[in-house]
């Protein structure tokens, strides 16, 4: 494809006109003939046993079909298998979809019913009668793990579910040759995306063929079909996931209980059975991104730079075990972030509580580990006293190390890190903003600046997870495999299957431009086949709005299907005009052969051929014109699967972005109002820009909202005190800053297009970025910012402590 | 126990016996079978399931189906003519005003009250104006923009 006239354009949203319109399809928006409503009894109690669940009350009602038990649950379902992201776990503790015998957290699922609406549902499940003999509740990982704590699961024997250590270069030799080390206790504590469209799903189960469909708004499609499969001993399992109201990881894990429960739900009623979680069901069960608390030191040089980074982090991982290690583990994405040190030590805590379990959510532990370092590198400039700049240039990657190998075995396809820091500083206009700065604290205002860099890692690496727990018994496979399907009908029509649901990232648009420049088709004329039908679509295992696959893998597969079909379509069209297939061009869909004007075939008549007239169509041709694609990345080698010394990659792209903060702190309410937040960013060569700076705008604007306040609370008991989109905090339109874009790509040479990942990306050094121009705010009262969030109560106290 | 309720939606009438704790929001949905009113709280904090009522923008979640007796509601269905898209709507489509789609109806319907009140708003209407219709996805920048380019186009029509 020697020019693209599509990729690298905004073009009109393709998703764009059904979702203004109102034409958009949800799960919730689907009815099918005969349906019933189901609701979910929740424990109100953050940690009890269950002694006695006696349904028969809620039977009794007539419009009621089915009650389900968690001694119903347990004879009726398996548990599901320890998945990867238990991969730590000591030993086996069967997890189901319902609470069995105890419960863990506020919210945790106990007994579902099922009834003709969801009014008489939710009336009945007032009659389900549970006898709960309350525990205490374990709140604090500190708490958590003295000897005499009370055990959330018994069998592990400690609620330190999970501990393990990694290790790269000579971390002792560092710390014996540092000018100094600069320690620091840091915390993130718990957050989620939230997305709008709370959890849905529709099963319907039947029973003369055995075949189980469920409709559901699920982020990853393997988490259903195995959960469904393993959980309910079914081989004929069919997935479909309509339109997603947000996603971002949220969507990923928990969900795979309820689409078990109502399609248990559904096999004992014989009917259809539709479930809509509610809003405050979503904030107390659906899952939080886990609170965090690190032990850092760092082994310095006087000139600033870092030898080597020790860290201990504590993760506050809820109650369950079927995530118990994926905050911990996702720090081998953005370890060494962008920068060059080379020794690094790090040990990982999981410790169960009785609070909501964790789940991925944009980015993991990435925002965590971003905050390690960039809140080390303030740190260190000033126990050093050095600017912070200079503290971060000295040690970052240089573009001439491109492509560049850390410590634990990734490698940095592509970047300039200093020239990113650069812009970002001459657009922000640092010098003169520091001027102003020093002139306005004079006048009493607290002003303050924040300057961060991070990287975004993209596309996974099945395979990390073998560096971290070498002992895991079943292979978790290495890599990742998605597919794409692409058609021409017979009138001409361009079709695309693509192997992952859609989540709001503009799948539709960005492969379509991809495949219209490749086929020489006009996008608007490439019809993309949606929902997601696991029984129609290619997929594999990173069919997943996760991992920030969608640029490697699906871009990859769309790619090599259109290439594919390509082929196909000049074999036919040589043939048919007599020519030869490289004197041939595309263009709007129709073949022309070059200097000969009449030598010219549509697609449509192609179609005809292809799908109908046998004496027209070279020999041994495949007849019809359709190709697909299952995508692996090409450069996958070396450090695919850990060798010996244990190197992996865990992603294999890096994007990467340097993004500047200022902010003015209130001094009588502790707020801060962001005056202007700056991203430079390299996300590779963009292939829709309106697309990219969305995702990243929406993205800072979430790590934002986490870094001013938005977050879980919990009281002593347990009890979960954010229940509300208000009470948690969420920003709207009035608290969320304008945010300035510029691109500054590095193509990544070993992608189908140069394209990088841009998913999750600004919610990793946002946090960071606020928490530095908070602390530089506070600087003349010399205030340490540690933790996060910066609420407006956080931070009048920590004004408050620094004046006492 | 049902009541019989009259109630206009996009210009047509619809004659239907309800249960009084039917939520307006769910009575679009399910009872009239318009799916574009999205619900994403049930208690009035995101705007997802925000429509227009006798002219005043109101969230249908909390509202009651019976609250609508005798009352015209336009959704996000009633915006466009034959397909051809409301230029606010083709705004947020072209400048990429959304990306789930979920509070888009809402966000939109909110932007076309707004217009109507203040054809020319500035950076600070325009949010103040979007305020009770939160969107996880966007950071607001391109849906503020958009309406920004739907006012441009409204006063140009």
């Amino acid at each position: 494809m020697a020019e693209t006239k599509y990729i690298g354009k905004t073009i009109p949203s393709k998703e764009g006109a059904r979702h203004a319109t109102g034409r958009g399809l949800y799960t919730d928006d689907f009815t099918l003939p005969g349906m019933l409503h189901a609701v979910i009894l929740r424990s109100p109690h953050a940690h009890a046993r269950i002694l006695k669940v006696d349904p028969q009350a809620a039977r009794e009602p007539p419009g009621v079909f089915t009650v389900v038990t968690p001694e119903e649950i347990e004879k009726k379902t398996h548990p599901f298998k320890p998945g990867r992201y238990a991969a730590g776990l000591k030993k086996a503790i069967p997890e189901y979809a319902g609470a069995i015998g105890k419960v863990r957290y506020v919210g945790e699922p106990v007994a579902a019913l099922a009834a003709r609406t969801r009014g008489a549902a939710e009336d009945a499940l007032e009659l389900i009668s549970v006898e709960y003999e309350p525990l205490p509740a374990v709140v604090d990982t500190a708490e958590a793990m003295r000897p005499t704590a009370p055990l959330l699961f018994e069998e592990l024997g400690s609620n330190l579910a999970w501990k393990g250590s990694l290790h790269y270069g000579d971390v002792a030799a560092a710390f014996n040759q540092a000018d100094k080390v600069v320690r620091e206790h840091l915390k993130i504590h718990r957050y989620s995306s939230t997305p709008l469209e709370p959890f849905a799903c529709i099963a319907s189960f039947d029973a003369a063929s055995k075949k189980l469909t469920v409709w559901v708004n699920a982020q990853v499609p393997e988490v259903i079909y195995d959960a469904l499969r393993e959980a309910l001993g079914l081989e004929d399992v069919r997935v479909i996931i309509p339109d997603i109201g947000g996603g971002f990881g949220q969507k990923i894990h928990l969900i795979r209980k309820y689409v078990v429960l109502i399609s248990l739900l559904a096999i004992e009623s014989g009917r259809p059975v539709k479930w809509t979680e509610d809003r405050s069901e979503h904030m107390m069960a659906a899952g939080h991104s886990c609170a965090q608390e690190f032990d850092v030191e760092a082994a310095v040089k006087n000139d600033g730079t870092v030898l080597g980074l020790k860290f201990k982090e504590i993760d506050d991982v809820g109650g369950s075990i079927s995530t118990l290690t994926i905050h911990f583990t996702n720090k081998l994405n953005n370890l060494s972030n962008t920068y060059r040190t080379k020794n690094i030590f790090l040990e990982g805590c999981s410790v169960v509580t009785n609070k909501c379990p964790v789940i991925p959510n944009r980015g993991i532990g990435k925002p965590g580990m971003c905050f390690i370092w960039e809140r080390m590198m303030d740190r260190i400039a000033q126990e050093l006293d050095l600017s912070p700049i200079e503290v971060r240039s000295i040690n970052l990657v240089q573009p001439e190390e491109m492509p560049y190998t850390t410590p634990s075995g990734n490698i940095y396809d592509s970047g300039d890190y200093p020239a990113l820091l650069k812009r970002a500083l001459e657009k922000i206009g640092y010098e003169k903003l520091k001027a102003e700065q020093r002139r306005e604290r004079e006048q009493g205002r607290l002003l303050g600046i924040g300057v961060v860099i991070g990287v975004e890692p993209g596309g996974r690496n099945a395979a990390r997870d073998m560096a971290i727990f070498p002992e895991m018994k079943e292979s978790p496979g290495s890599g990742g495999v998605n597919g794409a399907t692409i058609k021409i009908e017979k009138n001409g029509t361009v079709t695309l299957f693509l192997g992952s649901p859609n989540c709001g990232q503009s799948h539709e648009t960005t492969t379509a431009q991809v495949a219209a420049d490749i086929l020489g088709v006009d996008p608007e004329h490439i019809s993309t086949s949606t929902p997601f039908d696991s029984d129609l679509a290619p997929w594999g295992v990173a069919a997943a709005n996760s991992g920030n696959n969608f640029h490697l893998y699906d871009i990859g597969a769309v790619h090599g299907a259109a290439s594919r079909l390509r082929e196909k379509i000049l074999t036919l069209a040589a043939h048919v005009l007599n020519a030869k297939s490289e004197e041939l061009a595309i263009n709007a869909g129709v073949v022309q052969a070059t200097g000969s004007p009449l030598k010219k075939i549509s697609f449509a008549e192609l179609g005809k051929i292809a799908y109908g007239n046998q004496a027209l169509m070279p020999k041994g041709f495949e007849a019809g014109l359709q190709a697909t694609f299952y995508y692996t990345f090409p450069h996958g080698e070396p450090n695919l699967v850990p060798g010996p010394e244990g190197l992996v990659r865990a992603q294999f792209t890096f994007s990467a972005g340097a993004h500047v903060a200022v902010v003015e702190v209130d001094k009588e309410t502790g707020k801060v109002h962001v005056l202007r937040y700056l991203i430079v960013g390299d996300n590779g060569a963009v292939i829709n820009p309106q697309v990219v700076n969305g995702q990243i705008y929406g993205s800072a604007a979430h790590g934002i909202s986490v870094a001013l306040g938005e977050g879980f609370v919990y009281n002593s008991d347990g009890q979960l005190l954010t229940l509300t989109l208000t009470d948690y905090g969420k920003s709207s339109t009035m608290e969320t800053p304008r945010i300035e874009v510029e691109h500054r790509p590095s193509p990544s040479p070993f992608t189908t297009l140069g394209q990088k990942a841009a998913g999750e990306g600004a919610a990793i050094p946002s946090p960071a970025a606020i928490a530095s121009a908070v602390e530089d705010a506070l600087r003349p009262l010399g205030v340490r910012v540690r933790e996060l969030p910066l609420s407006p109560e956080a931070v009048w106290k920590l004004m408050q402590e620094a004046v006492r | 126990m049902k009541e019989t309720i009259k109630v206009t939606v996009n210009g047509r009438t619809y004659v239907e016996d309800v249960e009084p704790r039917l939520l307006l929001s769910h009575f679009l949905r399910e009872t009239v079978g318009l799916t574009g009113t999205h619900v994403g709280c049930v208690i009035g904090e995101c705007g997802a399931c925000t429509v227009i009522l006798n002219g005043k923008l109101v969230k249908s979640c909390l509202l009651f189906a019976v609250q609508a007796d005798g009352k015209e509601i336009l959704t996000v269905e009633g915006l466009a003519a034959n397909g051809t898209l409301h230029p606010i709507q083709k705004a947020f489509v072209e400048g990429y005003g959304l990306q789930c789609g979920y509070c888009t109806p809402g966000m939109i319907l909110a932007a076309y009250y707004l217009l109507g009140k203040n054809p020319d708003p500035t950076e600070e209407d325009i949010r103040k104006g979007l305020a009770g219709n939160l969107c996880m996805c966007t950071g607001y920048m391109q849906i503020v923009e958009a309406v920004k380019e739907a006012a441009k186009q409204l006063k140009k029509a």
